[in-house]
């Protein structure tokens, strides 16, 4: 029986020799740090530094690394210790991943192993062991179409924000399938790359909305002689203001009792809020919502809009941005957890881009494999199993993507 | 000579510090040319309270200007500091805007500012500009200001001053030396009192001591901050024991690393509110947490109320 790491090593070595240009090499190469996972030795190979675009080309073909990394910043000398090369810059880098994400699957297809008691579960992985009370797990994840769907919606808010309201251009803009369960966004504009990371931290609040306050986006109380009246944002303002509208109109539509409750609103309110939502739904055309339902104030109001603007944001892992120093996975090398490549696309194709077709990079015969457990799921145009405890002839990508997953053996 | 002088002695004894504007003491080429003088000076008294202080006041005094100022001249002086502004004049809802800013010559001043209003998030944002009152830009430019005479006093660089002058920074030194005196740092209180944690820190303390799990970022803030209260590296480790994945020499070699004691031998504080916030570590926050932007001020404040509240106890 072939040792699953081996068979996977060579598959990659297979594309590495026959793909090495689809290898993306970054801006600047002398001046950035790689990082690296090797199949043998499972350990992070970090500071390497290349002169040359054939040098890294060479380094990959000859060492077939499970993982590539670059890093998003420049430095003087990227081979130095950290305190020592020489910070010159840095990308402005997002990451959408699934995995921080709530998804409408659940993750029902994800188990988790207990390293403690070796309890099994389904789901989101918990913090603590149910039975053991260990909190420390084996995870076995996988992207599933819903999965890789939200995290595209969430890239597109992303997106919608980068365009419209800071400006950058699509040509400014590089997105990317990460090769597993998100999306990765950069910009590698002259102007961001000084920004330390207190400046970032302030763009990660815009993109997620933390902080928003909708008294200063339009939401008041105007006095106009002895009345007074509510006004509020409108749907085609710019920015948050008609972000907070959009999301406001959208809840309203949809809003169950229950989600106004949850709000704190009181039952009289609630109904009005319900009986009148045709009308309020009308008055978007006009001034807006804001005077419509007898005795909802601006503390009502408030409630709402804070709430609402939680949708329009976008759910990116806040961490990885804030990070001056990140490593991140190069485009056109393969992920070592699923065989598949990180993929990047222009900025109009977000909408229609395949990860799990347009990731399919390794080429070979079909393979004999025994599967222990695995769910369902699609490569290209066809889905396989699910499967459980059973042998399988399936295409080399489908083969490999399971054996990254640890849930099958080769067996011939 | 004199202006020169007065100005930083005005800097040093008003309250809250600003250099006046007075066209009829002094006339415009005296202001003008006592400024870059005054600056000499500062770098002589070599003293970071002076030199952040006179920024500030020189800063504010062009803040007072600016606002007397209409938008294109603004929009000018501005722009001498690189700034991409534009003049708009554009209502919206009930507000008038008058200036579009590029987002990052915002940010880079803005991020001195704590209030709400001054966070991206709540500002009108499009197409890679901020839109502005004039009494924004006038405000960011204030800070622009502060920013570039701090950077212009060199504190570090060996000035050779001529006999004459020194005597003006001898007599400044003197004028001021109530204000020099530097405020030493709080002493932090020794032993460590758990009751006055800051929510986001008991509750990470609760969940480690309990086994719970706890993220990377959460596990550097708890332990940056246990270690800034005096707590010592190894009560920090212990700590970390409960933990079904703990490891006692990748916690060891993590902890002395934000301790200080490997690598880089920086010691890490532990990061600010807004920092928790935006990371989702922060838990709501109570009474005093409205007041502080710090976990570790929270701590000092709360010790210290303890403190009397204990020595009350005593007396009575």
């Amino acid at each position: 029986m072939i040792d699953n790491l081996v068979f996977i090593r060579n598959a990659f070595s297979r594309y590495y020799s026959e793909n090495i240009d689809r290898v993306e090499i970054p801006k600047s190469i002398e001046n950035r740090e790689f990082g690296f996972t090797l199949f043998k030795e499972g350990v992070m190979v970090r500071h390497k530094g290349f002169m040359k675009p054939e040098d890294l080309k060479d380094f990959i073909k000859k060492n077939i690394p499970s993982n590539v990394f670059y890093s998003a910043a420049y430095y003087s000398v990227p081979e130095a210790k950290m305190d020592e090369k020489g910070w010159l810059g840095s990308d402005l880098f997002f990451d959408i991943d699934a995995d921080h994400i709530p998804t409408k699957c659940n993750k029902k297809h994800d188990v988790w192993t207990c390293r403690g008691c070796g309890l099994k579960g389904r789901g989101m992985t918990p913090d603590k062991c149910p039975t053991c009370g260990g909190e420390s797990f084996d995870d076995k994840t996988w992207p599933c179409e819903i999965c890789l769907e939200t995290a595209r919606s969430e890239t597109i808010k992303l997106i919608d924000m980068l365009m419209n309201d800071f400006g950058f251009s699509p040509e400014e803009i590089k997105c990317s399938f990460s090769g597993h369960r998100g999306y990765h966004v950069q910009i590698e504009s002259e102007g961001i790359l000084d920004l330390d990371s207190d400046i970032r931290k302030e763009i990660v609040d815009y993109i997620t909305g933390t902080g928003i306050d909708a008294l200063l986006h339009g939401l008041e109380e105007v006095r106009d002689g002895k009345t007074r009246f509510l006004v509020g944002p409108s749907l085609d303002d710019f920015g948050w203001r008609g972000r907070i509208a959009k999301g406001t109109y959208e809840f309203l539509l949809a809003a169950t009792e229950n989600d106004l409750r949850n709000l704190g609103l009181k039952r009289k309110i609630i109904e009005k809020i319900l009986s009148s939502r045709d009308e309020i739904l009308e008055s978007w055309k006009t001034s807006g919502p804001w005077n419509l339902v007898e005795g909802l104030g601006l503390d009502g109001w408030q409630k709402i809009l804070q709430h609402s603007a939680t949708f329009q944001s976008a759910k990116i892992d806040t961490v990885v941005t804030v990070d001056i120093h990140r490593l991140i996975r190069l485009p056109g090398t393969l992920h070592g957890k699923t065989g598949l490549l990180k993929v990047s696309f222009p900025v109009s194709r977000i909408e229609d881009f395949d990860p799990l077709k347009e990731a399919l990079a390794l080429k070979g015969e079909e393979v004999k494999v025994y599967v222990d457990e695995a769910p369902a799921f699609r490569l290209g145009d066809e889905i396989f199993g699910p499967f459980e405890k059973q042998s399988v002839t399936l295409p080399l990508p489908a083969a490999v993507f399971l054996l990254c997953k640890n849930a099958a053996k080769v067996i011939d | 000579m004199d202006r020169a002088e007065r100005r930083i002695v005005e800097a040093l004894t008003s309250n809250p510090p600003e250099v006046s504007y007075n066209p009829y003491a002094y006339n415009e080429d005296i202001e003008l040319l006592s400024f870059p003088v005054a600056i000499v000076l500062v770098a002589a008294l070599a003293n970071d309270y002076i030199k952040r202080r006179y920024a500030l006041a020189e800063a504010r005094r062009a803040y007072s200007l600016f606002k007397l100022e209409n938008e294109e001249k603004i929009a000018e002086i501005a722009g001498k500091f690189g700034w991409k502004i534009r003049v708009i004049n554009r209502q919206i809802g009930f507000i008038r805007f008058s200036f579009a800013l590029h987002f990052i010559d915002y940010l880079k001043n803005a991020i001195a500012f704590h209030e709400k209003e001054w966070k991206l998030v709540n500002r009108m944002v499009h197409n890679g500009e901020v839109y502005l009152s004039k009494h924004d830009v006038a405000r960011l430019l204030q800070e622009e200001v502060r920013r570039y005479i701090e950077s212009k006093i060199d504190l570090s660089a060996e000035v050779k001053i001529p006999e004459e002058i020194l005597k003006y920074v001898e007599k400044i030194r003197q004028i001021c030396s109530e204000k020099i005196k530097e405020t030493p740092l709080e002493p932090i209180p020794s032993g460590v009192v758990n009751d006055a944690f800051p929510p986001c820190i008991r509750e990470l303390y609760e969940a480690i001591k309990s086994g719970r799990h706890v993220s990377h970022i959460g596990r550097f803030t708890l332990t940056a901050f246990l270690l800034n209260i005096g707590m010592d590296a190894e009560s920090v480790i212990n700590l970390f024991r409960s933990l079904a994945d703990f490891n006692e020499r990748i916690t060891r070699y993590q902890i002395e690393h934000i301790a200080g004691e490997r690598g880089s031998r920086t010691k890490y504080t532990s990061p600010k509110c807004d920092t928790l916030r935006t990371h989702g570590l922060c838990v709501g926050s109570d009474e005093l947490c409205r007041r502080v932007k710090h976990p570790l001020t929270y701590y000092l404040r709360r010790t210290r109320a303890l403190e009397k509240r204990e020595k009350a106890r005593v007396e009575e």
